[in-house]
């Protein structure tokens, strides 16, 4: 009797299984006409930048598809965590890509994640356009550098250090620096190419340390830089960190003294409040902020605190752009078909809200960073400034 | 430079402190239980997130706050201890892992799962810097500092003296005659699995003023810090666990210094391993115990 039952329980569950693994399918054949996947940290030390991004993807796709889609075609997007580590990063990749079936994948936030899932994406021939890393090597080796099916739509480290240390060098005068970023592909890389510019404009570091996601003890570092008579800190950093490294400048008497200059969201409403004389007259370039003056971003910012009960950053900005800037190329490639998509964007002049996007040979948008000082507490925009990146001869 | 140095040996005594609170608590639970807690760091996190939300959402001052975060930490500890920690005594170590690793992910879990995984803002504590010895210092490193020192004396004197503390001492001994001569085993674990959880809280409410933020999975790096010192305090010894911990906390704090930041994490690990060939049983214990 027992031996019976079991048997016919195993039946069961044997015809329950394989009805189950064709149901992903027949759920897949009828799903929408484009399907996008997210590749965020929504998880882990970096999962707000997670939640920002979802929400500013999320927005632009429920405005297309509720305008009617793009050429009658829906949008569906597939969110996937990264939890902000590489490993992570490549298993939900593959998820989207396996599972899900997705055509376009829009990630990650982390240049370290974003590396890592470029071969995955390459692989399965799978159009990866990152919106948020700015490591320089993503499009070093994309494009005519390797990687033919990543985009990136976001400015990179290079651009960036230039115009930071350019800016604190010849309008504020500073020469003696002190490193402290966060120890990852973008804080370390950062790094390397504000050194390469620094002698240019005759500053020197005189100490550089790098800190580990989580650490909340800088104590000692702070106390070394007060020592070395630095006149700047020059850190890319976690936006989550910056309130500790500020509220402990405030703490050893280095507000004030010593200015923060780099990235790393010194911008926002919170990180101002949790140690205003520290983060006075801060010094950041940012791909985009919620003060930047142009009616398509404002309008942007206006939508998205009404949607979300919060004003959106930088992240959520470079995602719902990103999402208009592929249906634009799904539009004039006139299908959701990949490679026509692919050669679309290439190709493509969009009108982003900071100005007009191209691409260059190494799949790189030509994008202005913004530059920003914290005056009486509140972020004054000091202008927009681009920079031709001069790409490593191959081989390097 | 004498100056600078003596400034990172305070540096290092007010870190050094916030991990002894913590670690003293694993350490008896070790004691008693012959069990590492993996989920220790959790409570610490639970207690941090405590005080953000009687502040937050109760609208309570910070000092309140203290009182209901270890409120609250030690009933999720009475009902972790009541379902998962008192059936642990006796039971093959390997068991004592995975129920404490499977504790710290549902613990982490649920607070992600009820808060969200993004960072939050503490605010309360006594953040104002006060010059002592010609050094700054926050007002609340030096509440740090003196909770750490009483916390230390009035565990000492409770283990010396009281009847809980001899019946754990007992226990840490010898389980079997602890049942002979009549002495509640599951009891005495109970009680000290909530106390060491509490410390933990007290740690984490204590810490976060200075510390600002707030996130589910920030118990972690706890678990990982601590587990260094309670091994190099000779497990379940609570004096050694102390001293220990100001020995971590001055290295990592010289080692940021001197070194740089970024290897700050490698010390706790390479002082274990160089304990651990050198004093395998603890730096003040006399003999192996186990």
């Amino acid at each position: 009797m027992t031996q019976t039952l079991t048997r016919r329980m195993l039946c069961i569950s044997t015809a329950l299984l394989s009805l189950a693994a064709t149901l992903p399918f027949a759920a897949n054949a009828s799903a929408a006409d484009i399907k996008l996947g997210l590749v965020a940290p929504m998880s882990g030390p970096n999962a707000r930048y997670g939640a920002f991004s979802m929400h500013g993807a999320e927005m632009a796709v429920n405005a297309i598809n509720e305008a009617g889609g793009i050429n009658g075609m829906k949008i569906e997007l597939f969110n996937a965590d990264s939890q902000g580590t590489p490993v992570e990063g490549v298993s939900a990749t593959r998820r989207l890509i396996d599972q899900d079936g997705v055509d376009f994948i829009i990630g990650d936030v982390s240049s370290s994640v974003t590396l890592a899932m470029q071969p995955v994406a390459e692989d399965a021939e799978v159009l990866l356009l990152n919106a948020a890393s700015s490591n320089p090597k993503i499009t070093y080796q994309a494009g005519v550098g390797g990687f033919k099916w990543t985009f990136r739509n976001y400015p990179t480290d290079e651009n960036r250090a230039l115009i930071v240390a350019k800016y604190a060098a010849e309008q504020r005068g500073f020469t003696k620096f002190a490193v402290l970023s966060v120890d990852s592909d973008y804080g370390r890389s950062a790094i390397n190419f504000t050194k390469k510019y620094l002698p240019e404009f005759k500053g020197e570091i005189l100490s550089e340390d790098y800190y580990k996601e989580g650490e909340v003890d800088f104590r000692s570092v702070l106390a070394k830089i007060r020592d070395n008579g630095a006149q700047a800190i020059i850190m890319y950093g976690l936006a989550d960190t910056t309130p500790i490294i500020a509220r402990q400048m405030l703490e050893l008497g280095l507000a004030g003294k010593v200015t923060l200059i780099g990235n790393g969201e010194f911008n926002t409403e919170k990180t101002i409040k949790s140690a205003p004389k520290a983060l006075e007259g801060a010094v950041e370039a940012a791909a985009w902020l919620p003060q930047f003056d142009s009616p398509a971003s404002k309008a942007f910012v206006e939508k998205f605190t009404a949607t979300y009960k919060e004003a959106p950053n930088n992240h959520a900005y470079v995602h719902w752009d990103t999402v208009n800037l592929l249906a634009q190329a799904i539009k004039e490639a006139g299908s959701a078909d990949r490679t026509k998509v692919r050669d679309a964007l290439s190709k493509i002049k969009y009108t982003s809200p900071v100005g007009e996007v191209t691409f260059d040979d190494h799949n790189q948008a030509r994008l202005p960073m913004i530059l920003l000082q914290i005056e009486n507490g509140v972020p004054s925009i000091k202008g927009a400034f681009t920079a031709d990146i001069e790409y490593p001869a191959p081989g390097k | 430079m004498f100056s600078t140095l003596l400034e990172q040996v305070i540096n290092g005594i007010v870190t050094g402190s916030v991990y002894a609170i913590v670690a003293v608590g694993m350490t008896m639970i070790f004691g008693v239980l012959r069990a590492i807690n993996f989920a220790h760091g959790e409570y610490y996190m639970l207690g941090t997130f405590g005080a953000w939300f009687a502040i937050d959402f109760l609208g309570l001052s910070y000092e309140l706050s203290i009182v209901v975060a270890i409120l609250a930490t030690m009933v999720v500890a009475y009902v972790v201890g009541q379902l998962v920690m008192r059936r642990m005594v006796g039971a093959p170590a390997e068991s004592g892992v995975l129920a404490t690793l499977g504790i710290a992910l549902i613990l982490q879990n649920s607070i992600i799962f009820t808060f969200g995984g993004g960072y939050k803002f503490f605010a309360g504590g006594y953040i104002e810097p006060v010059e002592i010895l010609g050094f700054s210092l926050a007002q609340q490193r030096i509440l740090i500092l003196v909770v750490c020192l009483l916390v230390f004396v009035g565990l000492e004197l409770m283990v010396t003296y009281s009847r809980l503390g001899k019946a754990m001492r007992a226990v840490s001994q010898n389980v079997e005659c602890c049942g002979v001569v009549g002495i509640d085993v599951s009891s005495v674990v109970l009680k000290t699995f909530v106390l060491g959880a509490a410390l933990a809280a007290l740690s984490g409410v204590l810490t976060a003023p200075v510390n600002v933020t707030v996130y589910g999975g920030m118990g972690e790096i706890i678990t990982f810090k601590t587990l260094p010192i309670i091994i190099m305090g000779g497990l379940g010894n609570v004096r050694g666990t102390f001293f220990a911990a100001m020995i971590l906390g001055i290295a990592e704090s010289l080692v940021a210094t001197y070194v740089g930041l970024q290897y700050r994490d490698t010390v706790g690990f390479a002082t274990l391993i160089l304990m651990l060939m050198w004093r395998p049983y603890g730096l003040f214990s006399t003999q192996a115990r186990f």
